[in-house]
C-alpha cells in the first residue's frame, strides 16, 4: 500500500500545474485509463456546451481516451487554444496531434477517412499546421499585456486605492489564466482577498478561485471556498429581482462546484444532494459545467446512493431537478424505469450511455463504482419484497448468467446488504429469517467472555506496574538502547526456546 | 578453609533452631562467596545440614553446587537426586522467607537438566518447588517460567496447563530480583504450550500479555511473541489481532517493522484468496523456517480454506462439494469434503453432506439457547464475570483507601504547601495502577 501511494505522489509531482495536491486526490491518477473504442458522441456539439480550460481540458481528455475521435479533439482544441494566449498548450497540442496522425497513418489506414472527412475532404494537408509566427507575436503579446497589467496593479497599490487594487489582481488572475498559468493565476486571485470591501467582491473572489482549484483538482481547495462564499450573508438576502436572478445563479454554480468536489472525493450521495439543489435556468456557466453535466452527475449519484423514497421525493418529484432530466431524456428513462422496477431496460440503457460517459473527465474514474452501486441497490430492491426467489427468474431480469448472479449475491450476503442465502441445488433465493434471540445469546455469551479476559488481563497488568516490572535496556550498553542490541541474555533464552517450539 | 564452612554450618543449624529465619537468610546470602571458594567440598556441608530442618541453609549450597557443575559431572544423577529429594522435604515456612534463592536453585536445575537432555524428570520437582515458594496459586513466580521451559523440551505439556489454567492475580517480589525476562519467558512459552495443544484462544491471550508488557526497549522474547501473535490470530480470528492501546510504543515502533513479512502474511489472508497467501508464504519461506514457525504458517493456510468454507455456510443453503472446491479454491472435491468433514466434527459448521449426488447441506446452528446445560453454562459464565468484577473492585477499594493515593488526589486542592516529594513518588506506582482501574 505505502508503495502506491508514493507511486501516486510521483505521478503527482510530474504534473506540472498542481501546487497541493491532497492524499485523496490521488486515487485519479492510479485509475488504469480505459480506451473508448467506439461512440456515438458528437463532439461538435458536446465541445459547444463549455468554454475556456473546460472546454479544452475536456477536449483533451478525449482525446487520450478515444482514438476514434482523437484527431477531431486534437484539431477543434487547436482551433480554441488559438483564441487564448496559452502558447505552451497550443505546441503541446500540436505535437500531439502530430503524434495521433502518424499513428494512425502507420497503424489504421481507415481511420484518416473520418478525420479527414469531417475536417472537410483534404485529408491531411487541412491539418493545422504549427504556425511559429502565430506563437512568437502571441507569446509578445501576453507578456506586454502581464507587464501593462502588473505596472497598473503596481500604481494603484502606491496611490492604495483598494477597489483598484483589488481588480488589478483579478485582472493579472484572468490574464494568468488566459495563459494557461494555473498556480499563478490563483495567487492573484486569492491576493484580491485583502482589498475586497463588499460582500459581492468576496463571492467574486471565491468563484474565481474556485474556478481555478476546479482546473487544477484541487477539491479540498473547493469546498472550503464553497463554504466561505456560503456563508457571506448577501448572498441569501436579495433586494431587487435582479440581484435576485444572480444571486440564484451564485447559489446554483457554488451548490455545483461543491458536488463536483464531493464527487471526486468519493461522497457521492452528498455530490447528488449539492447537484439536485441546482436550478436550470440558473445553469449557466460553459467554464465549468453544462446542464446536461449537472443531470447526469446528479441523477447517477442519486441512483447509486438515494433510497426508494429519497428517489422519489428529492429526484423524480423535484420540480427544479424534472428541468434537468428533459435535457438528458435517456437519464430521465433510466431512472423512471429503476423506480419502476424495471432493472433489465435500465440496466441496458445504463450500458448503452456507459461510452459517452466513459469521455467525460470528472465522471469516469468514478463511473464503475457507480454503476455496481446502482446495480447492488437494483438487486436489493428486487428481492426485498420475497421471501424465495428463482434464480433464473432473477438471472434474467437482470441480464445475466445464473452464476453470476450467485457471485453478486455472494458478495452482497456476505457485505450484509441482503439478508439471505442461496440454495444453489434448486437455485433457489431463499430470505433468511434472523433468530434474534440466538443471536443475542451468542453475542452475550462471546462478549462475557471477552470482558473476563480483559479484566483479568487488567488486573495482570496492574500487578506489573506495581511491582514496576519493564523491559528496559541493560545498563551496560549504555543510554541508547534501541533496536535489536536490546538485552543480549534475553536473546539467548529467546532463541533457546524456540528451538524447543514443538511442531505439529 | 574448612573453618569457614564449619562456621557456616554452626551459624546456619543455631540460627535456624532458633527460628530466627530472616536472619538466616541474611547471613547465608552473604555468606555465597565463602561457599563458592569451598566447591569441592560442599558435598561434604550438604551431608551435615538437614534439608528439612535447614532448608535455608541447603538451598545456598545447592545453588552454589548446581552453578558450579555441568551436566557431564560424574555423580550428575545423585546430585538430581539430592535436589529432588531436597525440594520434596523441605521446609515450606522456611522457604517462603528465601523465594529468590529457591527460584535461582531451580533455575540452574531447570539448565542442567535441559542440557543434559532429561528435561522430563525435572517437571514433578519443579510443580513442587512452585507451590512450595508462591504465596498463593495466584501468584506468579519465576520457578513458572522454568517449568514451562522443561514441558516444551519435553513435549510434555499436561503438568504446565495446571498451572497455566489459573489466571495469574499477581507477582511474587521474590524480594527484588523477579525479573521482566522471567515474565515474558513465561508468557511466551505458555502460549507456545497452548498453541501446541491447539487451544489457540489461550494462546493468543498469553502471547497478548507478551507483547503487551510495559517496555522501553526491544525484547527478543517480545519480538517472537509478536510474530506468534499474529499467526495465532490468523488461525483463531481469521485477521491479524488488535494491538491494545496500552501496548508499549515500542511494539508499533520497532517490533512491527521488525517482523514485516508476518504482517505482509495478515494482510494477504484477509484478502481470503488462497493463492495471494501461498505467494507470501513462498516469498517469505526462509523467515518463516528460520524463526521455526513454518509449521504454524501451515496451519495458516488450512485455516484460510477452513474460513472460506465458514463464509459459504453463510450464504448458500445447499452446494455441491466440486462448487465448494471451486469457490474456495481447493484443487478436489474430495479434499473439499475432508475439510467439510473435519469442519463438522469440530463444531465449526453445521452441515451435512449427501454422497449420493455430492451436495453439502448447510444447516443452521441447532443450539436454541433453551436447555438446562445451556442454562447452567450461562450461569457459570455469569459467576466468572462476577468473581473477576469483584476482584477488581477490592483492588480499587484498596487503592482508594491508600493514604498515599488520597494525600496525591486531594493534594492540588490545597492552596498552600507543596506535597512531600517522597511521597509523591512511592505512591507513583499505586496510583498510576488506579489510573488504568478507572479507565477501564
Amino acid at each position: 500500500m505505502p508503495l502506491q501511494v508514493q507511486q501516486g505522489l510521483m505521478q503527482n509531482n510530474v504534473e506540472p500545474m498542481v501546487i497541493d495536491m491532497a492524499v485523496e486526490e490521488n486515487d485519479n491518477t492510479e485509475e488504469e485509463p480505459v480506451i473508448v473504442e467506439s461512440t456515438s458522441l458528437d463532439l461538435e456539439t458536446y465541445a459547444n456546451c463549455y468554454t475556456g480550460l473546460a472546454k479544452l481540458h475536456r477536449l483533451i481528455f478525449i482525446a487520450d481516451r478515444c482514438p476514434q475521435l482523437r484527431v477531431e479533439a486534437l484539431r477543434m482544441a487547436i482551433h480554441y487554444v488559438q483564441t487564448t494566449y496559452n502558447v505552451n498548450l497550443y505546441t503541446q497540442l500540436h505535437r500531439k496531434l502530430q503524434e495521433a496522425v502518424s499513428g494512425v497513418n502507420a497503424g489504421n489506414p481507415s481511420l484518416p477517412d473520418i478525420a479527414g472527412g469531417q475536417v472537410g475532404g483534404g485529408g491531411m494537408a487541412n491539418l493545422p499546421a504549427l504556425d511559429m509566427q502565430w506563437v512568437e507575436s502571441r507569446a509578445k503579446k501576453a507578456a506586454l499585456k502581464l507587464e501593462k497589467l502588473d505596472t497598473d496593479l503596481k500604481n494603484s497599490k502606491v496611490n492604495s486605492i483598494k477597489e483598484s487594487i483589488r481588480r488589478g489582481h483579478d485582472d493579472l488572475g484572468d490574464h494568468y489564466l488566459d495563459c494557461g498559468d494555473l498556480s499563478n493565476a490563483l495567487k492573484c486571485y486569492s491576493r484580491a482577498r485583502d482589498y475586497c470591501t463588499s460582500f459581492r467582491h468576496i463571492i467574486n473572489m471565491c468563484l474565481n478561485v474556485i474556478k481555478v482549484s476546479i482546473y487544477l483538482n484541487n477539491w479540498s481547495h473547493v469546498l472550503s471556498y464553497v463554504s466561505k462564499a456560503q456563508a457571506t450573508p448577501e448572498i441569501t438576502e436579495s433586494r431587487s429581482s435582479n440581484n435576485k436572478d444572480q444571486s440564484a445563479v451564485i447559489q446554483t454554480k457554488l451548490t455545483c462546484a461543491a458536488g463536483l468536489a464531493q464527487l471526486a472525493t468519493r461522497k457521492y450521495k452528498l455530490a447528488a444532494k449539492s447537484f439536485l439543489g441546482a436550478q436550470l435556468d440558473a445553469c449557466d456557466f460553459p467554464d465549468l459545467l453544462s446542464t446536461s453535466n449537472v443531470a447526469m452527475y446528479g441523477g447517477l449519484c442519486a441512483l447509486a446512493t438515494f433510497s426508494r423514497l429519497e428517489l422519489q421525493k428529492n429526484v423524480i418529484s423535484s420540480s427544479s431537478f424534472k428541468l434537468f432530466l428533459e435535457v438528458e431524456p435517456q437519464l430521465r428513462d433510466i431512472i423512471f424505469k429503476f423506480y419502476e422496477s424495471k432493472y433489465a431496460s435500465c440496466l441496458k440503457l445504463l450500458d448503452e450511455l456507459k461510452d459517452i460517459l466513459m469521455l467525460d473527465m470528472y465522471l469516469a474514474p468514478h463511473l464503475n463504482i457507480l454503476y455496481t452501486r446502482i446495480r447492488n441497490r437494483a438487486l436489493i430492491q428486487y428481492f426485498s419484497p420475497y421471501m424465495s426467489a428463482d434464480l433464473e427468474k432473477m438471472a434474467a431480469a437482470f441480464n445475466t448468467t445464473i452464476s453470476a448472479l450467485e457471485d453478486e449475491l455472494m458478495a452482497l450476503i456476505l457485505d450484509g446488504q441482503i439478508q439471505a442465502r442461496i440454495d444453489s441445488h434448486n437455485k433457489i433465493l431463499y430470505a433468511k429469517a434472523v433468530e434474534e434471540r440466538s443471536m443475542t445469546f451468542e453475542r452475550s455469551v462471546e462478549m462475557g467472555r471477552e470482558h473476563i479476559m480483559r479484566v483479568k488481563g487488567l488486573i495482570l497488568r496492574s500487578a506489573l506496574i506495581k511491582n514496576q516490572i519493564h523491559v528496559k535496556s541493560p545498563p551496560r550498553e549504555g543510554g541508547g538502547g534501541t533496536g535489536g542490541q536490546g538485552g543480549g541474555d534475553v536473546t539467548m533464552a529467546a532463541t533457546n526456546s524456540s528451538a524447543a517450539t514443538p511442531r505439529n | 578453609m574448612a573453618s569457614a564452612l564449619e562456621h557456616f554450618v554452626n551459624n546456619v543449624t543455631s540460627l535456624s533452631s532458633q527460628g530466627n529465619y530472616s536472619e538466616v537468610v541474611k547471613y547465608v546470602s552473604k555468606s555465597t562467596d565463602v561457599l563458592s571458594k569451598n566447591v569441592a567440598h560442599l558435598d561434604t556441608v550438604l551431608a551435615t545440614l538437614q534439608p528439612q530442618s535447614h532448608s535455608l541453609g541447603v538451598v545456598a549450597v545447592l545453588c552454589v553446587r548446581l552453578q558450579n557443575t555441568t551436566h557431564t559431572d560424574a555423580n550428575i544423577d545423585t546430585l538430581h537426586a539430592t535436589v529432588a529429594e531436597f525440594v520434596n522435604v523441605c521446609a515450606e515456612e522456611q522457604i517462603k522467607f528465601a523465594p529468590d534463592m529457591m527460584a535461582e536453585l531451580c533455575g540452574s536445575y531447570a539448565d542442567l537438566l535441559v542440557a543434559g537432555n532429561c528435561a522430563m524428570r525435572g517437571i514433578e520437582v519443579l510443580s513442587t518447588a512452585i507451590r512450595k515458594t508462591q504465596d498463593s496459586p495466584l501468584h506468579l513466580t519465576s520457578i513458572h517460567a522454568h517449568l514451562l521451559h522443561l514441558c516444551l523440551m519435553s513435549k510434555c505439556f499436561k503438568p504446565a496447563l495446571k498451572f497455566m489454567d489459573v489466571d495469574i492475580m499477581d507477582i511474587s517480589k521474590e524480594r527484588g530480583n523477579y525479573d521482566v525476562k522471567h515474565f515474558l519467558l513465561y508468557y511466551y512459552y505458555g502460549g507456545m504450550i497452548y498453541t501446541a495443544t491447539k487451544s489457540y484462544d489461550r494462546a493468543q491471550y498469553f502471547f497478548r500479555v507478551c507483547i503487551t508488557t510495559p517496555a522501553l526497549a526491544v525484547s527478543h522474547i517480545m519480538l517472537e511473541a509478536f510474530k506468534k501473535y499474529i499467526l495465532v490470530s490468523l488461525i483463531l480470528e481469521g485477521k491479524i489481532g488488535k494491538i491494545p492501546k496500552y501496548a508499549s510504543l515500542v511494539v508499533t515502533r520497532f517490533i512491527k517493522p521488525l517482523s514485516q513479512q508476518y504482517w505482509d502474511l495478515g494482510t494477504a489472508f484477509t484478502t481470503n484468496c488462497p493463492d495471494k497467501v501461498c505467494a507470501v508464504i513462498n516469498k517469505n519461506q526462509e523467515t518463516f523456517v528460520r524463526d521455526q514457525n513454518m509449521g504454524l504458517v501451515k496451519q495458516c493456510l488450512s485455516a484460510l480454506y477452513k474460513k472460506n468454507i465458514q463464509r459459504l455456510t453463510r450464504t448458500f443453503l445447499t452446494l455441491s462439494l466440486a462448487d465448494v472446491a471451486n469457490r474456495v479454491q481447493l484443487s478436489t472435491p474430495q479434499e473439499a469434503q475432508k475439510y467439510i468433514l473435519h469442519m463438522i466434527e469440530d463444531g465449526e459448521i453445521h452441515a451435512s453432506i449427501n454422497q449420493r449426488d455430492g451436495m453439502v447441506v448447510f444447516l443452521d446452528n441447532p443450539e436454541k439457547y433453551n436447555s438446562p446445560t445451556m442454562m447452567s453454562q450461562l450461569d457459570k459464565e455469569m459467576q466468572l464475570c462476577m468473581e473477576v468484577e469483584r476482584r477488581l473492585q477490592t483492588m480499587e477499594e484498596e487503592i482508594v483507601v491508600n493514604p498515599q493515593y488520597v494525600q496525591k488526589v486531594l493534594g492540588p486542592q490545597d492552596d498552600e504547601g507543596p506535597a512531600p516529594s517522597s511521597a509523591q513518588s512511592s505512591s507513583s506506582s499505586s496510583s498510576s495502577t488506579f489510573n488504568i482501574v478507572s479507565s477501564m
